[in-house]
């Protein structure tokens, strides 16, 4: 089925938009938002998905991403509408993507996309984990009460510069607990706009505050995971 | 759900990944990597470009030979590039060795380990990394359970100021000879025979095309210049024979990419079309190791860029070869090609286009036709030396060239040449200006140019000449760096139209580039103590530095004048000797005279010159059959 011919599915009369879950995690964490825009242009091509093209003096494929995720950071829940002008099912269409994929980026789910839009997402929940030495479950209460105890007062950077944020304000929740010596944290930070919370200054300001994990630490590791994403009351997610 | 991919490399946490530029040059993870069970495998190949991975990512040598050992089950070949200096000065901090892409395991491991030799300016790269493996520099100190150290590629045409670093060369082309030498590994070690030197010395009898050059005893005259190559067995070749893939069209050609996911340098599909070029420009090497020329058929070509395409959706094609416009069935190729690249919205490319051969037709084939500018090559200003060179290029085709961009409405021209040729005065170089004014002058008296009424502009980029081994011009002298500085100044002095933009090549680089060119193995001390005092990344003009280059020289003993400025005599024993690139030195010392009496030699297909690479055989060669 999969080496169906792409141009042999009904021609649509309008363009449809699908929307694309996916993950991305392990190696390609390191994967820059811009080169993951090119990689798929390049595996929508492969697994001969029947793409709308713009109409213009020089057409291209209609993609439109969802919200960027820092490098460094995986993720369980990005997203991307993609136009298509062929009737061609949102299971082939991820059957066929998962075929030109690897475990690391890969399709979850494949539907018409609703009425909602990437700037509806609002909050995303995360789930990070530390390991280093002498974590305790003492340290994990310390660090969530520091964590979320207003005003913790941060240089952020945004392209307007840098100004000092009140980084708990970002916060909707965070929880830290340490499970077989690990230390957990489970956030919803803001990613709206202006007002996007990398993760990487909750690994900053503990840092910063514990000493945990100095800079050239190559023996600890810690690993960042976008698991869920929702809209402005932070209670409804985002599909 | 959160899965266990966890980052497969040990050895590299993630916190050092995370604080690293570009980690995505360490990750690996690739599409299109090959991923096997290393305790089902019998032998280990950690294939490694020793520079940047955007360069070595897009060599078409490194995927060819990539996918000619993974085809083997019982091999696995993995990928290794130059870590960047920061990911460099971590690795040495924490004591972290170089590891491979795919496994995330030590480099010091593997049971092989190939360089491809691309560039003399990388050397001090790969001993870089041997150290950063951990493995001993020198063959010679390295035991049983170091990896082979393999070199091959355009610089193992003369290996030998790198030799007591190698194990062994592969002299030619590798997608067959690179398996046997793995095979011979596995074979002797099933049969419970193998020892290090009881494996370099079988591969040096039995295969052709090794070179090992621990085999070779090197004697040196009271002047300093070579006086033998001995074999230290009776066994092993005399000299070593380049090693030549006969028929092409059957050559292994990979139908899969390791597809990057950051930016690399050549960032699209590449098809070879042939190998060698039908010309024979008296200072290029490739033109001469590459012989004989031999092609593929088109059909044979459009079915692997097809599964190319397929199998990576690369929005751009680039047809390799070393002249495009040469190859004897271009139209009928591009035709072929187009039928289906246009409607798949893939834009081809036709790099080293011939002024000579460069027509509407062919034009308006290639994407470059979006492009403003357009390249071509003349390499010297005036006729004379043109002919000189045997470049078989006149103004006339230049200009037409040119008037056909220009009403195509490209607006923008770009000129290589060279200085520093054999025999070249001021008035040869002050005519490098001089076409690029009358090219300046073409686009304004050209009535058919395209309408934008921008202005045109004409870059000419000046290298200076560099004599390597196995051309016409290998005995040649480079000019000092003073009168290489001169004219880099007076080719500036004669541009006098501000439409005309000058470029030069660096000239201290292109000096230590003639040292390392013509080089024998002594220049390994210089190189190991440039390893030990940090040398890296010498190909990048940010860490070339000629100051330190001429130190290590002059503690190793070392007179860069000797390798690069000597006019070399034609009866003196030349370091590279020891090979045999199919081109008789007979030939090339014919050339040369020539090119003393500024007399063109025909191209292969206007006749044959007897350069004595049909020896070698080759199928579709347009060379005559030998006996």
């Amino acid at each position: 089925m999969l080496s169906k011919d792409k141009m042999s599915y009904p021609k649509l009369t309008e363009p449809r938009t699908v929307r694309v879950k996916f993950r991305k995690v392990g190696n390609l964490q390191y994967i820059s938002h811009l080169d993951l825009q090119r990689t798929i242009s390049r595996v929508l091509v492969r697994a001969g998905i029947p793409m709308w093209y713009t109409q213009g003096f020089n057409p291209h494929a209609k993609i439109v991403f969802g919200l960027p995720l820092s490098v460094g950071a995986e993720s369980e829940c990005e997203y991307l509408d993609l136009r298509i002008d062929r009737d061609m099912s949102c299971e082939e269409i991820k059957q066929r993507l998962n075929s030109v994929l690897t475990d690391e980026l890969c399709v979850l789910d494949a539907y018409v996309a609703p009425k909602t839009v990437f700037a509806d997402i609002v909050w995303a929940e995360y789930d990070i984990r530390i390991r280093a030495e002498g974590l305790t479950e003492a340290l994990a209460d310390e660090m969530q009460t520091y964590l979320t105890t207003s005003p913790l007062m941060m240089d952020k950077k945004s392209k307007s510069g840098i100004r000092q944020v009140d980084i708990t304000t970002l916060t909707r929740s965070l929880r830290a607990t340490v499970v077989d010596g690990e230390l957990r944290i489970a956030a919803v930070l803001c990613v709206s706009g202006a007002d996007y919370l990398n993760p990487e200054y909750l690994i900053r300001a503990l840092r910063e505050r514990f000493g945990i994990m100095p800079e050239d630490d190559v023996v600890s590791e810690y690993s960042i995971l976008r698991t869920r994403v929702y809209l402005a009351d932070g209670e409804t997610e985002f599909n | 759900m959160r899965t266990e991919t966890e980052n497969k490399s040990t050895a590299l946490g993630s916190t050092l990944l995370k604080s690293v530029s570009k980690p995505g040059r360490y990750a690996g993870g690739e599409y299109g990597q090959t991923l096997k069970d290393k305790t089902a495998v019998k032998a280990r190949f950690a294939f490694a470009f020793p520079d940047s991975y955007e360069i070595g990512m897009s060599n078409l040598g490194m995927r060819i030979l990539y996918g000619a050992l993974n085809r083997e089950d019982d091999i696995w070949c993995e990928r290794v590039f130059t870590p960047w200096e920061d990911m460099q000065d971590k690795m040495r901090a924490h004591d972290l060795p170089l590891c491979a892409l795919e496994s995330g395991d030590p480099i010091g491991e593997f049971d092989f380990l190939g360089f491809t030799l691309q560039y003399e300016m990388c050397y001090t790269n790969v001993l870089n990394m041997l150290a950063l493996s951990h493995i001993p520099l020198r063959a010679e100190a390295r035991g049983e359970n170091d990896p082979i150290v393999i070199g091959g590629g355009p610089c193992a045409y003369n290996p030998e100021p790198v030799a007591p670093f190698f194990d062994l060369f592969n002299i030619g082309e590798g997608e067959e000879m690179l398996p046997e030498i793995v095979r011979l590994y596995i074979k002797m070690k099933d049969e419970g025979r193998y020892t290090r030197a009881d494996f370099l010395h079988e591969a040096a009898a039995t295969i052709s095309g090794v070179y090992v050059p621990s085999l070779y005893e090197v004697t040196y005259n009271e002047d300093g210049t070579v006086k033998a190559y001995t074999p230290l067995y009776d066994d092993i070749p005399k000299t070593v024979q380049k090693r030549i893939v006969k028929d092409l069209d059957k050559a292994y050609f990979p139908d899969e990419v390791v597809m990057p996911y950051i930016e690399t340098v050549q960032d699209r599909i590449t098809v070879e079309v042939g190998r060698g070029c039908i010309r024979g420009c008296r200072f290029c090497q490739a033109g001469m190791v590459y012989r004989p020329v031999r092609e593929k058929t088109p059909a044979v070509i459009d079915c692997q860029a097809r599964a190319l395409f397929d199998r990576t959706g690369y929005e751009e094609m680039s047809l390799s070869s070393l002249s495009i416009s040469d190859y004897t069935r271009v139209d009928e190729l591009t035709d072929m090609l187009l039928s289906w690249t246009n409607d798949h919205m893939v834009s081809l490319s036709l790099p080293s286009l011939r002024a000579d051969s460069f027509t509407r037709e062919l034009m308006e084939k290639v994407s470059s036709i979006r492009n403003s500018t357009i390249t071509f090559a003349p390499e010297a200003g005036s006729q004379r030396l043109r002919d000189v060179i045997n470049k078989n290029l006149y103004e006339e085709d230049l200009m037409r060239a040119v008037n056909v961009a220009f009403e195509a409405g490209k607006n923008q021209v770009k000129l290589y040449f060279m200085q520093g040729h054999p025999t070249e005065t001021d008035e040869d170089l002050a005519e490098i200006p001089a076409l690029a004014h009358r090219v300046v002058s073409a686009y304004y008296q050209n009535p058919n140019r395209g309408k934008g009424g921008r202005p045109p502009q004409v870059t000419i980029s000046v290298s200076p000449f560099i004599p390597k081994p196995f051309t016409p011009f290998q005995w040649e002298a480079q000019d000092s760096l003073e009168e290489m500085r001169r004219k880099q100044a007076y080719v500036g002095e004669c541009v006098t139209d501000r439409k005309v933009k000058y470029n030069h090549h660096d000239a201290e680089t292109c000096r230590i580039e003639a040292v390392l060119a013509r080089g024998d193995r002594r220049l390994a001390d210089a190189l190991e103590l440039g390893c030990r005092e940090g040398f890296k990344f010498d190909a990048w003009s940010e860490y070339f530095n000629y100051e330190k280059w001429m130190s290590v020289f002059e503690r190793t003993g070392i007179d860069p004048a000797f390798y690069a400025n000597r006019a070399w005599g034609l009866d003196e024993v030349l370091p590279w000797d020891i090979i045999d690139c199919g081109v008789t030195k007979a030939f090339l010392k014919r050339e040369r005279a020539k090119a003393y009496e500024a007399a063109t030699t025909p191209n292969c297909r206007e006749g044959c010159s007897g350069c004595g690479a049909n020896k070698l055989g080759g199928e579709r060669a347009c060379c005559p059959k030998t006996k």
